[in-house]
């Protein structure tokens, strides 16, 4: 295309991410996840919105012949590159790649032979889009019930951050707009799920290491075949948005194609509450982790609201924060000090070991901020946290720490050097100070980021994309990109997608939801075929193929309660179950009547907890069958004999005791409750 | 409507829209038997099939809807093309030098239009400031658009005048020169300027990229950043190649022009300097020179602009059991020129010498150059190669074949009846296109997975 087919600008379109709502509930008193109800989330105007991404089973890669899904811990060789932004036609910087070419980052490569080739390395264009990726993205696609994209075309979506070689993905839509059923009875949600899309694109790089201005990146993973399913926004509680991650996690899972393990399916989430904006928390690799995650976030952005109505209520402005674009911080702004000299004898040692560097230390004035800077935003952490997390991922600080402000009294410095910081930037009472310290370039930076996150505080929450950590609090990561970050690729022609790889509707793998329902209607209650859902011994309860609804219900509730437990016992990998032909036959005997209900789960354990046991054995009685008269009168005597030796010798207990030994023969021959009965008589006869 | 209003589109997509009362930039729902789907018309590449109608959404996603399926395309909006490139003055330093950029053809550098996808190509000084800022700090910029040819369709038209622009700037005064290529035939261009811009007094960079501009991973901005620098700043007043050293971005090589060769299909590092070492580096504004041999450059403007080309010049590569009638048919056809690309150190079969030998009497030139690259050609080892002399053939030392083609298509403009001279040219060095001696780290192919070479290669960026 030439340049006569370019469009005039638009005018600004309103941000797309601003939650509808824009009264943010100021006096909602915080409370824990766990207190929190559906109408206090209705009250924060929660929003949120998942993408999932998943990788798929393939043998190569999307867009090279190397193998996909094999992961190394070595590499033979390095590369080095640098990524720059490309200009939009209005000859502006989007906001991310900005702040990406601010970071002036060196950008490392781990390269592994047997991994990686030219592709991944951006030196050699790509190859044919693999076909079988293709297949499997418009298989899950038509399992979300998605319209299809007849044909294919591969877009480039940019990255600066590194994570991709070339500084772009390749990406291509594949289905649009569709709807799941959404049911959960615990949570009382029946009402359908919206997919907004699904598209197939490749997975990036794996981070090594990210310390000042070198990152380091591992490619194995790069170029994988992933799918990225996104939800619509109208996910409107914490525990919602587990059970939607937990349910596209199944349907992608139910083609059988999908990779499985550690990584394989990741997912970012879209939070917002009302008067606040989209904000992407990245790669949540566990579905458990979300609610607390999104709980966290939900009013990390109503304390930033707060903050923001603290500021305005102080009259604070944005020329308050102004300071230009040009030179070194210090020389063009009253706002900015090079405090170097004025520290030079301090005995504070992260400043003592930056001087030592010949660092630059600076102190930058916050007019009216005093207070603001230690306001909670997360558990435990303060406003603080926010400015830092810019800096270092922007000015690329690297000193423990190398930030300190002056709401924390006498952080750091001594009382009579934070009164000079004082006086050298005339800050008054109400003022707060930030010092950083670091290589005069990048602190300099550093300080103009200070100035700029304060001023975006006037906001209210910045649009950014944020890094999910293990305690469930998140850190800044990078500028939310613009949607207009997107342009064809070049290198790759469309493709209409031939019929064989498309799938055939009538002859879609089975839904979660199906077969749920097939559960209910083979006898299932309604809560346990949910549960079952949910479990990942579902596919072995398929394997065992109960035919009768008792035996389907007597083996739902046996598998819940001894997967756990042969886990526990370490018969079982965590993540491992028993194969289906231990239990199968004695399934099958329960079907067949031959195998009494109540002897399934212990059989079951010897089944799977002794390997030399043989199950087909096992699901037949003992030949010749105990005579159960003999048994109980047996178990009774025992009991008798062996009662002086016991503390607890109530009739009671001696009766429990009896039919434990009694049922050991007698399990899957007599009712229990019978046995029971007849040794609770026993025993009051002997008595 | 104007002839832009359905660009790309053939029936029966082209009747469809037609029906429908919809173009190329219609804002449209389309309702197909697969479903709504909602987005802007894009123009369909000409290579593309005609089945099918492309759609911007609105995520910025493109896809492709298939003509056959559709059942009612509804205008909801449209948006007219308008071309805008925004331009920065570029800030000119009576202190820096002056440099003149060439453009060829292909995209220097360029600007993306994420609505479109388009790229849009930026020449003029503004456009390149507003997308590297850099060369401002470098020299006073001033660009020319010579012609808009790829790289693979430059011949002697654009040889000739591109040398007689370069004479031009050259008298004008510029500190330096750079030419925008693109790679593919950088080093045939690059050959054919050593030859026809005779001792020039300024460095004359040729210039390209692997990764095209629009790419944030782009090698352009490093390698129009290097050549302006060599250009502005650097000593070597000769026809030079600028481009990638290792595939990191890391420093720049400086080719000489008859020496460069392009190596590998996509590597960033892609040009070489074959059975010589480069020129110099350049890194960030530093020029380390590697050989000290080079043409250095001169205050004075003199130049000899000889810029002739005999266009009945060719290459035979020859293989095993190349049958005569090859050979026989270029004579006939009355090319006056023959540069055969020999096997080891310059020997074809015995099947083809009547055919030499009738080349000679018709008066063709044949020359005697090899396809392994590296190495001279030494026709006086094999009883074979004194064979192949004896029926005229001329060895080229280590002249790298394509070179020796250009050259021969030069040296025949040059002497157009004297056979006699044109051997002489070919046979004389004028352009570091022959060596006298190969240093040993003139050829270094290294063997990937040797294990020493693994060792090297773990502390290194390739």
């Amino acid at each position: 295309m030439g340049p006569s087919n370019a469009l005039p600008p638009e005018a600004p379109r309103p941000p797309a991410d601003l939650n509808p709502r824009t009264d943010p509930p100021l006096d909602f008193r915080d409370k824990p996840l766990a207190e929190m109800t559906p109408g206090d989330w209705d009250a924060l105007g929660f929003m949120c919105g998942l993408e999932v991404h998943q990788q798929l089973r393939t043998r190569t890669k999307l867009f090279c012949r190397c193998p996909a899904g094999v992961y190394v811990d070595h590499h033979d060789a390095e590369v080095l590159r640098h990524m720059r932004p490309t200009l939009s036609e209005l000859g502006e910087y989007d906001g991310c790649a900005l702040m990406e070419f601010k970071t002036r980052k060196e950008i490392i490569y781990l390269l592994e032979r047997e991994t990686v080739c030219t592709y991944e390395m951006d030196d050699t264009p790509p190859f044919e889009i693999d076909r079988e990726a293709v297949e499997i993205a418009y298989l899950v696609a038509a399992m979300f019930r998605l319209q299809l994209v007849p044909e294919l075309h591969v877009m480039r979506k940019q990255y600066l951050d590194g994570s991709i070689p070339t500084g772009f993905q390749r990406t291509a839509m594949v289905g649009l707009s569709g709807e799941i059923p959404f049911r959960d009875p615990t949570l009382g949600i029946d009402r359908p799920l919206r997919i907004r899309q699904l598209s197939l694109e490749e997975d990036s790089c794996r981070e090594v290491s990210d310390v000042g201005h070198r990152i380091v990146f591992r490619t194995d993973r790069l170029g994988m075949p992933l799918i990225e399913t996104v939800t619509e926004p109208e996910l409107v509680t914490p525990w919602e948005v587990r059970q939607a991650g937990r349910l596209l996690a199944r349907v992608a899972r139910a083609t059988g194609r999908v990779r499985r393990g550690p990584g394989a399916a990741r997912q970012d989430v879209n939070v917002s509450v009302a008067g606040g904006r989209r904000v992407e928390i990245k790669g949540v690799d566990n579905h458990r982790r979300l609610p607390q995650l999104v709980h966290t976030e939900a009013f990390r952005q109503l304390n930033l609201l707060r903050l923001r109505a603290e500021m305005q209520a102080r009259g604070l402005t944005r020329d308050v924060f102004a300071i230009p674009t040009d030179g070194p911080a210090w020389e063009v702004s009253p706002l900015v000090i090079d405090a170097t000299s004025a520290l030079r004898r301090s005995v504070y040692e992260p400043v003592r070991r930056a001087l030592e560097q010949d660092h630059t230390i600076v102190a930058v004035l916050l007019r009216g901020c005093a207070g603001l800077l230690s306001r909670p935003t997360q558990p435990g952490i303060s406003f603080a946290h926010e400015l830092q997390g810019r800096v270092r991922v922007i000015a690329c600080l690297t000193g423990h720490p190398f930030m300190i402000h002056s709401d924390v009294a006498d952080y750091g410095l001594a009382a009579a050097r934070w009164r000079h910081l004082r006086s050298a930037l005339r800050a008054g009472r109400d003022d707060a100070i930030v010092v950083l310290w670091g290589p005069a370039r990048d602190v300099s930076t550093a300080a103009r980021e200070v100035l700029a996150r304060m001023a975006e505080a006037l906001d209210g929450v910045p649009a950014e994309t944020r890094q999910a950590f293990a305690d469930g609090t998140n850190g800044f990561e990078r500028i939310l990109p613009g949607p207009d970050r997107m342009y064809p690729d070049t290198d790759t022609p469309p493709l209409a997608v031939p019929p064989e790889l498309l799938p055939d509707p009538r002859a879609l793998p089975e839904a979660p939801w199906e077969r749920e329902r097939r559960w209910i209607d083979a006898g299932l209650d309604p809560l346990v075929a949910a549960r079952l859902a949910a479990s990942d011994w579902a596919d072995l309860f398929d394997a065992l193929a109960p035919r009768r609804p008792e035996t389907a219900r007597r083996l739902a509730a046996a598998l819940e309660k001894r997967v756990p437990y042969w886990r526990r016992r370490g018969a079982l990998g965590r993540y491992e179950l028993p194969a289906a032909d231990r239990l199968a036959p004695l399934v099958a005997a329960l079907d067949a009547g031959t195998l009494r209900p109540d002897a399934f789960e212990a059989l079951a354990d010897r089944a799977v907890l002794d390997p030399d046991a043989d199950p087909a054995a096992l699901a037949v009685p003992p030949e010749p069958a105990p005579e159960i008269a003999t048994e109980i009168s047996r178990a009774i005597r025992t009991v008798i004999e062996l009662a002086p030796r016991r503390k607890r010798r109530d009739r009671e207990a001696l009766a429990r005791w009896a039919l434990g030994i009694a049922m050991r023969r007698l399990r899957g021959l007599a009712d229990p409750r019978d046995v029971a009965a007849r040794i609770a008589a026993g025993l009051a006869g002997e008595a | 409507m104007g002839r832009d209003d359905y660009k790309g589109y053939r029936d029966p997509c082209l009747a469809l829209m037609k029906r429908h009362g919809v173009r190329v930039w219609s804002e449209v729902i389309a309702r197909t038997t697969g479903g709504t789907f909602e987005g802007l018309i894009l123009p369909r590449s000409e290579t593309a099939d005609a089945q099918h109608i492309a759609l911007k959404l609105s995520s910025g996603y493109n896809i492709g809807l298939r003509a056959d399926t559709i059942v009612e395309l509804v205008e909801t909006g449209w948006r007219e093309a308008v071309y805008r490139i925004p331009e920065k003055e570029f800030p000119r330093d009576p202190a820096k030098p002056r440099v003149k950029l060439f453009g060829t053809g292909g995209t220097i550098a360029s600007r993306l239009d994420y609505r479109t996808g388009a790229v849009i190509p930026a020449f003029s000084p503004g456009e390149l400031y507003g997308s590297v800022p850099e060369l401002a700090d470098i020299c006073n910029l001033d660009t020319e658009k010579l012609f808009g040819v790829f790289s693979e369709n430059m011949g002697p038209e654009q040889y000739i005048e591109l040398a007689q622009a370069v004479g031009q700037a050259i008298r004008d005064g510029y500190d330096g020169i750079v030419i925008g290529h693109g790679t593919d035939t950088m080093h045939h261009t690059a050959a054919a300027l050593s030859f026809m811009v005779r001792r020039p007094p300024v460095p004359i960079v040729m210039v390209g990229s692997q990764r095209s501009s629009d790419r944030p991973s782009s090698d352009a901005a490093q390698n129009l950043i290097s050549a302006a620098w060599a250009a502005a700043h650097g000593e070597i007043a000769e026809v030079l190649v600028c481009m990638f050293g290792p595939t990191s971005d890391r420093y720049n090589l400086l080719h000489r022009g008859t020496r460069v060769r392009k190596m590998h299909s996509s590597y960033r590092s892609t040009f070489r300097t074959l059975g010589d070492v480069p020129l110099a580096m350049v890194e960030r504004g530093a020029i380390t020179p590697i050989k000290r041999d080079f043409a250095r450059r001169r205050d004075d403007r003199e130049v000899e602009i000889a810029a002739v080309f005999d266009e009945r010049v060719t290459i035979l590569y020859y293989y095993p059991n190349m049958q005569p009638d090859i050979i026989d048919a270029l004579v006939e056809r009355g090319y006056r020129g023959i540069v055969i690309a020999g096997t080891g150190l310059g020997h074809v079969n015995r099947k083809v010498y009547p055919a030499l030998e009738r080349a000679r009497e018709a008066g063709v030139q044949c020359y005697m150059t090899l396809q392994t690259l590296w190495g001279y050609v030494q026709m006086y080892v094999y009883e074979t190669g004194r064979e192949i002399l004896e029926l005229g053939v001329v060895p080229l030392a280590n002249m790298l074949p394509e070179v020796a083609y250009v050259k021969l298509g030069w040296a025949l403009g040059m002497h157009p009846d004297d056979p006699d001279a044109v051997r002489a040219l070919m046979t004389t060095s004028i352009a570091g296109e022959m060596t006298e001696r190969e240093p040993h780290d003139g050829y270094l192919v290294f063997q990937g997975g040797v294990p020493e070479l693994d060792a090297l290669l773990r502390h290194l960026w390739k």
